[in-house]
């Protein structure tokens, strides 16, 4: 006769393991949280096959509504699904209480330390972050000084990512402040877990999101630079071979404008203009998903097709508001990121809410010596990069990509940053039949207007390898559908 | 003394183009010991031109040409009154550099597109630089002298677009390469110093190796107590009444004459025509302020601008 072994973990959780990293559903072993009680045993009462049967339904949605993305560098170079895991990732009120006042606090900073640097500059004065530090940003652009934005609306939309860390509270560990993707996960993956369990969805009381898109119009058209009653507002987009293509068509959709491409659209006496069908019509607003440097080929790099020649001179005119605002980069610069805490406390008067990832700064003598002497430990960034190009990840790295590195620090050492290896948060998914354990962060996605709005939830990403820490989707991650609970 | 200059810049296409957009940074400088005292632009095609002042304080002139042409000439005319600017004080020390600079003078010490450091100019800069001089001046002086003495005046040598290393490696250039090396050169003993794009008014007596009749570029150093301080590596000497200051930039890339884009598969050729002219005190001199740009034609209104687009390409 078989007795079930009271501490060994159920079927499903078979190959489950705790580590060092935070657990998001285990407080202990077979012990989940209070309020991943409810999944947990939801998912031991499910036949086994259920759950397959559930992926491949998710998975079908996913492919009928063309959610994909374009990975660059591989191969076959062209659109894969985002793969998507069944388990939703479960935040209480409490820590999203937490994140949305450290996130709306941060962002205010970013946005008066963006408005000082293109103005005054007193906070490279008052010496709290080094003049050449920000001087020397690629993203620092000159064009900008002087130019006076309606609201000083710097960095309208941002994309933060978070980690858990192990003593289970959460920090940043990058600003996404130029054109940052994945929203359009964040909702799609909603409509999907609501169809996978919904049950599940209807116990848990869970905040909604799909207002992100009535919200983010309401941000843009507060950009208006006329303030008129009905601008009109427009998505420019790179174009079809954009890795995020899907997500410029899926948010105009969502907010009933035109999408367009920088040959849509024209600049004539600082004005700007779409074409279309009856003539020109003007343009008041333009979310942008075209970086800077490609969006005014007059003012920026000449070589570029993909934008509006002239851009600049309407933006400065007063003639048309951009979001997010040209020279934002300087706010998520790898090397700026170390100072945000002091950004913070200059601006605000407050202690961070929301701490920061340790960082060194290579450009610093001292701290570089550190890094190079432990490179086998640390993950180094190049500053500017972003999705998980440009990066070293020392532990999981050969003696000669170490080397490759150490040369480029030592070349340009203003050009990298290190943080140690973080471990982390941890989650259930479902891999191969099982419920396995993944680390994962999250992307919670603030819209700046006339006040703060964060949509309760965001994107987790997964790192899907089993012991990876990378959850970029240009680099193999997946996401997951994060549920934000009500009181 | 005054000068009158005439600046004309005709760009020619192989084949129709449309949408020309371009920006123009031709106006003389009012600031420090020179005047504008006036300017006109005028453009063929016609267009209406606007203008703002750039985060250098330069004043940039731009318009927009959509229907179809084949040609496009520029002439800007400038009646600029220039005064000799103060000697500087010999003595002031390296300590001065240090702290409280405003941010158009830090910015003048960070590497920028063209003026940022090689190991060639390291060579050099160590040859000129043994160690470092006494002050501030006397280095910049003796790699003022260093770079005519090292470097040939060679027209055609290099492009707009060279880096200084092309110069340094073959010991040849126009002012545009000399004040780039000198730029970095200076830079990189931590004197903030910048690129000027002007004109240089050639008097026979003076011999100088750069070209009459023609755009000029040197370099300004800050030093403090002083301000900015010109230097013409190319003709070895300081910036006088001769230098006529237009647009002030971290390097070339920040004051192109004329920068411009246009829609259509066509080869552009350039022609530039300069002269530079000791004039008479204008008897009504009005300020450069005053001076609007030419509204040489009447705004034309949204909905007419396709309607224009057709008619011209029904000609």
């Amino acid at each position: 006769m078989m007795s079930a072994d009271p501490t060994a973990p159920a079927a499903p959780f078979a190959r489950y393991q705790l580590g060092a990293a935070y657990d998001e559903m285990f407080a202990a072993p077979q012990r989940p949280r209070g309020h991943y009680t409810r999944l947990y045993e939801r998912l031991l009462e499910l036949p086994a096959d259920e759950l397959e049967r559930r992926q491949t339904a998710a998975d079908q949605n996913f492919l009928n509504q063309g959610v994909t993305f374009t990975v660059y560098g591989a191969d076959e170079g062209t659109e894969r699904i985002f793969p998507y895991d069944l388990l939703p990732r479960i935040i209480t009120s409490a820590e999203w209480d937490v994140i949305e006042r450290g996130l709306t606090q941060r962002i205010t900073a970013l946005n008066l330390f963006l408005r000082d640097i293109y103005h005054d500059g007193h906070i490279l004065h008052d010496g709290v972050i080094p003049a050449d530090l920000v001087l020397s940003c690629r993203h620092y652009r000159r064009e900008m000084r002087g130019i006076r934005l309606v609201r000083d609306a710097y960095i309208s939309i941002a994309g933060t990512d978070l980690v858990r860390l192990p003593d289970g509270r959460f920090a940043v560990l990058e600003d996404n402040v130029r054109v940052p993707s994945g929203v359009s996960y964040m909702l799609v993956n909603r409509q999907v877990s609501k169809r996978v369990f919904p049950n599940l969805f209807d116990h848990y009381n869970v905040r909604p999101n799909e207002q992100y898109g009535q919200a983010l119009l309401a941000t843009l058209r507060a950009l208006d630079p006329q303030q008129r009653p009905d601008p009109r507002v427009v998505l420019l987009t790179p174009g079809v071979y954009n890795s995020a293509y899907f997500e410029h068509t899926f948010l105009a959709r969502q907010m009933g404008i035109e999408l367009v491409e920088g040959r849509d659209l024209l600049v004539h006496n600082n004005v700007v203009y779409m074409r279309t069908t009856a003539g020109l019509e003007r343009v008041d607003v333009i979310y942008r998903r075209v970086d800077d440097d490609f969006i005014d080929p007059l003012s920026f790099r000449h070589d570029s097709f993909l934008g509006v020649a002239g851009l600049m001179h309407a933006y400065r005119a007063g003639n048309v508001g951009l979001a997010n605002a040209i020279g934002t980069g300087v706010a998520d610069d790898k090397a700026v990121y170390a100072y945000v805490p002091r950004i913070i406390r200059y601006y605000t008067g407050e202690d961070p809410i929301l701490e920061n990832v340790e960082t060194f700064v290579l450009a610093d003598d001292v701290q570089r010596r550190h890094v190079l002497d432990n490179l086998e430990s640390l993950v180094v960034k190049a500053v500017g990069e972003s999705g998980g190009y440009g990066m070293l990840i020392g532990p999981h790295s050969t003696a000669a990509e170490r080397e490759a590195f150490r040369r480029q620090i030592e070349a340009d050492p203003r050009n990298y940053i290190a943080q140690p290896t973080l471990a982390l948060s941890q989650a259930p998914c479902f891999i191969d039949g099982g419920i396995e354990a993944r680390h994962i962060d999250l992307r919670p996605y603030i819209l700046s207007g006339e006040r703060v709005v964060i949509v309760p939830g965001g994107l987790t990403r997964v790192a899907l390898r089993r012991g990876s820490l990378v959850v970029n989707s240009s680099q193999g991650g997946g996401s997951k559908d994060t549920w934000i609970l009500h009181d | 003394m005054h000068y009158a200059i005439r600046h004309l810049t005709r760009f020619r296409y192989s084949a129709p183009v449309t949408e020309s957009m371009m920006e123009i940074r031709m106006q003389p400088r009012s600031d420090a010991g020179q005047r504008c005292v006036s300017f006109r632009l005028q453009t063929v095609p016609r267009a209406l031109v606007s203008s703002h002042r750039d985060h250098n304080g330069n004043i940039v002139h731009h318009f927009d040409i959509p229907p179809r042409h084949t040609q496009i000439t520029v002439t800007a005319e400038a009646v600029v009154e220039v005064s000799a600017p103060p000697a500087p004080d010999a003595a002031t020390g390296w300590d001065a550099l240090g702290v409280g600079l405003p941010l158009d003078v830090l910015d003048a010490l960070v590497p920028s597109h063209y003026a940022r450091p090689t190991p060639l100019l390291a060579t050099l800069t160590g040859a000129v630089w043994p160690v470092r001089p006494a002050t501030p001046l006397q280095a910049l002086r003796g790699l003022n002298h260093a770079m005519a003495r090292h470097f040939a005046y060679a027209p055609q040598s290099t492009h707009v677009d060279s880096p200084i290393d092309d110069a340094l490696r073959s010991g040849r250039g126009v002012c545009q390469d000399f004040a780039h090396i000198f730029i970095a050169a200076a830079r990189s003993i931590g004197i903030p110093c910048r690129y000027v794009s002007g004109y240089l008014f050639h008097r026979l007596e003076d011999h100088d190796r750069s070209a009459a009749d023609a755009t000029h570029a040197w370099a300004e150093a800050w030093l403090p107590g002083v301000g900015w301080h010109g230097f013409d590596p190319t003709n070895d000497i300081e910036a006088g009444v001769r230098h006529i200051r237009v647009a002030v930039g971290r390097d070339y890339a920040d004051v192109p004459p004329t920068r411009g884009v246009f829609r259509g598969g066509a080869d552009e050729t350039l022609d530039v025509v300069v002269r530079v002219q000791p004039t008479d005190v204008p008897v009504t001199p009005e300020p450069a302020e005053a001076v609007a740009p030419p509204w040489l034609e009447p705004v034309v209104a949204a909905d007419d601008l396709a309607a224009l687009q057709q008619q011209q390409q029904q000609q």
